[in-house]
């Protein structure tokens, strides 16, 4: 348990982000291994790992790699979700930027179990370092025959290519973000059960695969070190597998990526950060600002791991873990938060257009010092209304910061209501 | 239904239509070229993307105004509503950044500019926005100016940023969409526009 750098172990070392110090780091080692075994086996490995998807929904990789089809009738993808735009989330970034060999080849190993011919990481278009850095990566790849024609004289043929996104944090929904890449508005598409999985119809009606950034930067390590291996580590949890990177923001001392081992109490993740600062600790989100608040009390119990997370009421979500000091107004904070989705709801659908803007309006209203204590009621009402009931994640997202606060501080937004103001302990 | 049967006035360098060329061949269709070809009329149109701009994208790929319009107007980075200025300074005022200073930045860049959030300065050097996440919390409050993030902010920071670029050569604004057309090409690509350009000079 504790500090465990597997993904960011070079992540400091400049040379890493070359093809040459790559590989005398290990790079590549997991290319090799898996071009030399099946792509079943490729994808067994996956399964054994028990990795599951980094970006934010923790759903097991392996179901994905296995779900394009065996038999190929037309062109495969893969997509590498870059379009980080989840509040308190930072950790792409810095991977994009100090090891991008680990995302182009955990992208290949992802192809060649896939048969895709074709990848594209979709970059956020506020991220230009990061897309500067995997440009010349893959500008190495593609010299040193890693990526294109005949890869490693496998004949193995992937090309890889970057396409930028331009502003919009509904991109980084899965079928946003390929309605986005095909040249749309970034809306989501109707989704399972309803339609076909991206597995099996994504990027123009052909199977697709479509991962986070952290996931695919796993891969090397799973195929080069073996699936059991990997599973080793964070064995303590329910069904948490490997490292995570959180993200660490807020009224902390050392703002930055922490790689922990799943298992590791919340706690010690706030001291490799070092620690709260300026004031006693308050309050945590621990995964990205669409996850349930933690009070002090909560963060003292809490343990890193996907089920564990959901035991004291909250999520390991995106790991953007913000921790908030006694001096932080709740009712402001959740304003903020609720300003953040209303802005970039997409108005695809009734209940996220009208209710993230209606949340906002409610809590401007409190925020403003006019609320009425009828407001709470209506807020927790207005979550109902959008919680489940959205065409796709993003109303839910929206929904549970606002409901998750009302439950952990109610009494703070109702002493606000009450007096106008906040009530936070003054600096 | 009514199709313009003329063309519009092309101002594509021949750079850009090299770079469009290339883009072309990373997908089954010319429709997936929108986003990329957007990028490189918001160059060309110096940071802008006013009707002609969306025409030219349009015509380019065989697409209708009124879809690529459509496609343009959803995403924030792409300027269809105004000319912006020279360069534009964002400040990220979201969750961390928010609890991290993030208004008192605002409101030291709306003092020494002498406008507020959504405004450009007069002489047209700076437009000032406030945004959403801009996802480097670490360094929080954050600012980006084209491609460049900057953080922690404070005062001393900022007057050295607009100093510095109150002195730069290239609008920030028009070197953010070059940036970015850059990322999306190969080397030999890159190569072929080149040569393209410098086929006007020859």
């Amino acid at each position: 348990m504790g500090e465990c750098k597997l993904l960011l172990r070079h992540s400091g070392d400049p040379a890493y982000a070359t093809l040459e110090g790559y590989q005398q780091r290990g790079g590549y080692e997991g290319l090799r291994k898996a071009l030399a075994m099946d792509r079943q086996q490729v994808i067994d490995e996956v399964k054994t790992s028990g990795l599951r998807g980094r970006g934010g929904a923790g759903f097991p990789a392996w179901i994905k790699w296995n779900g394009l089809p065996k038999q190929k009738t037309k062109p495969h993808y893969i997509i590498c979700n870059a379009d980080e735009g989840e509040p308190g989330t930072f950790k792409d970034k810095q991977l994009m930027e100090t090891c991008p060999f680990l995302i182009v080849e955990g992208m290949t190993i992802a192809a060649y179990a896939t048969q895709a011919d074709v990848g594209y990481i979709y970059i956020r278009g506020e991220f230009v370092d990061a897309a500067r850095s995997m440009r010349r990566a893959i500008d190495e790849a593609y010299r040193a025959g890693l990526l294109g024609k005949n890869i490693l004289g496998t004949g193995m043929d992937f090309d890889l290519h970057i396409h930028t996104g331009a502003g919009s944090y509904e991109c980084g929904e899965e079928s946003a973000l390929m309605s986005s890449l095909m040249g749309e508005r970034g809306m989501p598409r109707l989704k399972f059960p309803h339609a076909p999985l991206p597995t099996i119809s994504g990027l123009w009606d052909s199977p697709t695969l479509i991962n986070n950034v952290e996931t695919y930067a796993c891969a090397p390590f799973i195929l080069a070190n073996g699936g059991a291996w990997y599973a080793n580590i964070g064995a303590s949890t329910k069904n948490s597998r490997g490292t995570k990177i959180f993200s660490v923001s807020g009224h902390v001392n050392k703002p930055g990526n922490y790689e922990v081992e799943f298992g590791t109490p919340l706690m010690e993740l706030l001291d490799l950060a070092g620690g709260v600062k300026g004031g006693a600790l308050k309050a945590c989100v621990p995964g990205g600002s669409s996850v349930p608040i933690l009070n002090a009390e909560a963060c003292q119990k809490a343990i890193i791991g996907y089920e564990e997370m959901m035991e004291v009421g909250s999520m390991v979500g995106s790991g953007g873990c913000m921790f908030l000091n006694e001096h932080t107004s709740i009712v402001d904070f959740i304003w903020r938060t609720s300003m953040f989705y209303k802005e970039e709801s997409c108005g695809k659908c009734t209940p996220c257009r009208e209710g993230t803007r209606w949340m906002f309006l409610i809590l401007d209203r409190v925020r403003s010092g006019q609320g009425r204590m009828e407001d709470l009621q209506l807020l927790e009402d207005v979550c109902r209304q959008i919680d489940g009931r959205s065409f796709c994640g993003l109303g839910d997202a929206a929904a549970w910061p606002v409901a998750g606060a009302l439950k952990v501080f109610r009494h703070e937004f109702e002493d606000f209501i009450r007096s106008g103001r906040s009530h936070a302990a003054k600096v | 239904m009514s199709q313009s049967s003329e063309t519009p006035t092309l101002r594509f360098s021949p750079k850009a239509v090299a770079e469009l060329e290339s883009l072309k061949t990373h997908y089954p269709n010319l429709k997936a070229c929108i986003l990329p070809a957007l990028w490189i009329a918001q160059r060309e149109y110096g940071g802008y993307l006013p009707p002609e701009a969306i025409a030219e994208v349009a015509f380019r790929l065989k697409r209708t105004p009124a879809e690529v319009q459509g496609v343009a107007t959803f995403y924030s980075m792409y300027n269809t509503e105004h000319k912006p200025g020279r360069h534009m300074i964002e400040v990220c005022t979201c969750l961390t950044c928010n609890v991290c200073g993030a208004s008192g930045i605002v409101s030291l860049l709306e003092r020494k500019l002498g406008i507020k959030l959504g405004e450009t300065t007069p002489d047209g050097m700076f437009t000032l926005h406030g945004v959403e996440c801009l996802n480097a919390c670490d360094r929080a409050p954050v600012v980006q100016v084209g491609d460049e993030y900057h953080g922690p902010m404070d005062e001393a920071k900022i007057d050295a940023l607009l100093e510095r670029l109150r002195n730069e050569s290239q609008s920030k604004v028009v070197q953010l969409a070059d940036e970015i057309v850059q990322v999306h090409l190969k080397e030999d690509e890159r190569e072929k526009a080149r040569q393209a350009a410098e086929s006007v000079r020859g």
